[in-house]
């Protein structure tokens, strides 16, 4: 049966050409498929058999193509020794692409495997993610409250009023808080750089040694009364209270102590002893003196009858008579020491006081040799008192201190204000100062150290009895071998008030 | 033979291949006709293998999806066109039940042995094979369109 050619060739060139662009099209599909998800193993078996099926495309349709060239133009002999090679490479290609496809199930397992376990991993990337996330924001919690704590701490040594020291196992300071750079005296990059350990702050070698050896034996210190030495020589009578810390985390041992100045405290301690104590014996002695006082003036005055007769023992009488006179000064000084004895208050210059003082001894042949200086406040030094009474007491403060230096000594007398409103009065000796034993018993009636018959001991305790009733105060600062300082507070008067 | 232990039997068979030696043949000859059959179990094999990818696509349930659909619609046209093409290399290269002969620039003359018409009109339809090949590869190129499209509203969905 004879039939058209055209349809079967039209459609045998242009089906291959079509194959051949549409695997290409195809394969560039798969292609962009694998692209946007490499790990999936589906896309690269897709992109496997559309690579197949392109090789099978273009060597059938080449191979079609070429068939119907050679037969269309008579070269029938040529085409048939093409023939079986074109026909060879289309069975392997069209094989290869079934032998892939056969293999569909198998990659679609794996495949599922693959995103199963892309899952897994991303769920636990994500848990992994949160507790990560959780953990920074524990972190963050207690980072924030540990600093919270430590802002707290530092704030509590920074700011505290007492003396906050950490040391190292060698009591070698590491930390000191400003309380303590005040209390000691030293600058911090002094203690620090020089390696300087607590035990340099104390006044006496076995002082520390005691407190020592009770920290090692305790590990604790508590309420330790002791006496601190700072670089001007002044001393502080301090409290100390300490203990060992093991530290945390693998930390080296250190000691902490808490030092609490109580120089104030005991000073007014003893000055309320010392005041109770002259108040007893202002009791007693105004009793004594008021019992005393009437014999001695009938003693005196059947002296002074006897002494107009002229009678031989005229010479003991005199004798009588002076230590009866003695005895009636020591009576009188004992009722103003007692405060029996009626003043007059009125308004007083601190400066005329002083320098009334000042230039009676310094015309005095007894301290012709004693340099005494006198440094006057520039500003207004007046208070409300009586100016005998205060002429007294500096008189005595100033004869105390020439006889402190003996006959080649400075003296220094200023008159100042403090802040407080209140006037100074500084006297300073470079003279031999004041056994520390005795320094508790300097203002006890009858106490001296001048030898018999040269003081009565009642100058420095007439003097405090008179600076206490003017509302003031007299301080003692000495050192023995460097000398001594007395500070009377008074109070001063400003617009006819006290201040 | 059998009264001899297995290790002798092995030493006595060697001997006897060493005294009486014999033509061997280890390269046998192939026949044309190889080619052909070579052929068409390739055809039958791609067949399968398209048939094993339908039936695997259905039990997997994809072909819910409009890109797996259009493959396993690829797979059946390749199917169809495996068919025609075992069918007409059949008829032509193996039974050489059909023949066709180029007259002139286009016209062509089939003979078939028996001179049935429908077996002439069949063989003739039948060399129209693309008919079949290029809808089979359009479903793949529609397929992995469809696949792909999926996938990129997959990954923007993600990154949303």
């Amino acid at each position: 049966m004879t039939f058209s050619s055209i349809p079967i060739l039209s459609v045998d060139i242009l089906g291959s050409v079509a194959m051949v662009i549409i695997a290409i099209f195809a394969l560039h599909k798969s292609k962009r498929l694998r692209d946007l998800d490499p790990d999936n193993a589906v896309f690269l078996y897709l992109l496997w058999i559309c690579t197949g099926i392109t090789i099978f495309s273009i060597s059938r349709s080449f191979g079609h193509i070429l068939r119907q060239v050679l037969i269309l133009t008579g070269n029938t002999d040529i085409w048939k020794e093409i023939s079986p090679y074109s026909g060879s490479i289309n069975t392997v290609t069209f094989m290869l692409v079934g032998l892939i496809t056969l293999f569909f199930n198998q990659i679609w397992n794996i495949n599922v495997k693959i995103l199963s376990s892309r899952a897994k991993t991303e769920e636990a990337h994500i848990k992994l993610r949160d507790m990560n996330h959780t953990l920074e924001q524990k972190v963050v919690e207690r980072t924030e409250k540990l600093t919270s704590s430590e802002h707290k701490c530092r704030r509590i040594f920074e700011q505290s009023l007492d003396t906050i020291i950490v040391t190292d196992s060698d009591y070698k300071v590491l930390e000191i808080n400003p309380a303590g750079i005040e209390l000691t005296g030293y600058s911090r990059d002094e203690i620090i750089m020089k390696n300087m350990i607590i035990g340099s702050f104390f006044g006496d070698d076995s002082e520390w040694n005691r407190i020592n050896d009770k920290i090692e034996s305790k590990e604790y210190l508590l309420n330790e009364e002791t006496c601190f030495l700072r670089p001007d020589n002044e001393t502080l009578m301090v409290m100390i209270t300490g203990g060992v810390d093991y530290g945390a985390f693998g930390f080296a041992r250190t000691y902490h102590f808490i030092i609490k100045n109580v120089n104030e405290k005991k000073q007014m301690e003893r000055q309320i002893a010392q005041a109770d104590k002259l108040a007893a014996l202002g009791e007693l002695s105004a009793c004594v003196a008021h019992e005393i006082n009437n014999p001695l003036g009938i003693i005196l005055g059947y002296t002074q009858l006897l002494l107009k007769n002229k009678l031989t023992y005229h010479a003991d009488l005199k004798i009588i008579e002076k230590h009866v006179q003695n005895c009636r000064r020591v009576v009188s000084d004992l009722l103003v020491f007692s405060r029996k004895g009626s003043t007059k208050m009125s308004l007083v210059d601190v400066n005329k006081v002083v320098n009334g003082v000042f230039k009676f001894l310094n015309k005095h042949p007894d301290f012709k040799n004693i340099e005494i200086n006198f440094n006057p406040s520039n500003e207004s030094v007046e208070t409300q008192g009586n100016m005998q009474e205060l002429v007294q007491v500096v008189l005595n403060l100033v004869i105390n201190a020439c006889h402190a230096v003996d006959k080649n000594g400075i003296i220094d007398i200023e008159t100042s204000r403090a802040e407080d409103e209140r006037i100074l009065i500084t006297v300073s000796d470079n003279g031999k100062g004041i056994e520390k034993k005795n320094l508790s018993r300097i203002f006890d009636p009858f106490f001296t150290t001048k030898p018999v018959g040269e003081g009565t001991g009642l100058g420095l305790s007439v003097g405090y009895g008179i600076i206490k009733r003017h509302q003031g105060d007299i301080r003692i600062k000495s050192r023995e071998g460097i000398g001594t300082t007395f500070t009377v507070n008074l109070p001063a008067m400003e617009n006819g008030y006290l201040g | 033979m059998l009264i001899f232990k297995k290790k002798y039997r092995v030493v006595l068979a060697v001997i006897l291949i060493l005294l009486c030696p014999f033509d061997l043949l280890a390269t046998q000859m192939h026949s044309s006709s190889e080619g052909i059959i070579t052929h068409q179990i390739g055809h039958i094999f791609f067949l399968f293998s398209m048939l094993t990818l339908i039936f695997t696509i259905k039990g997997k349930k994809l072909n819910t999806q409009r890109g797996w659909q259009s493959i396993q619609y690829s797979a059946f046209f390749f199917i169809l066109w495996n068919l025609n093409v075992i069918t007409t290399h059949f008829l032509d290269n193996q039974i050489y039940a059909v023949k066709l002969e180029t007259i002139s620039f286009g016209t062509l003359k089939v003979f078939t042995k028996t001179g049935s018409p429908l077996l002439t009109w069949l063989y003739y339809l039948m060399k129209l094979d693309h008919l079949l090949s290029i809808p089979a590869m359009i479903f793949l190129y529609k397929g992995l369109s469809n696949l792909l499209s999926e996938q990129r509203k997959m990954a923007k969905g993600v990154e949303i």
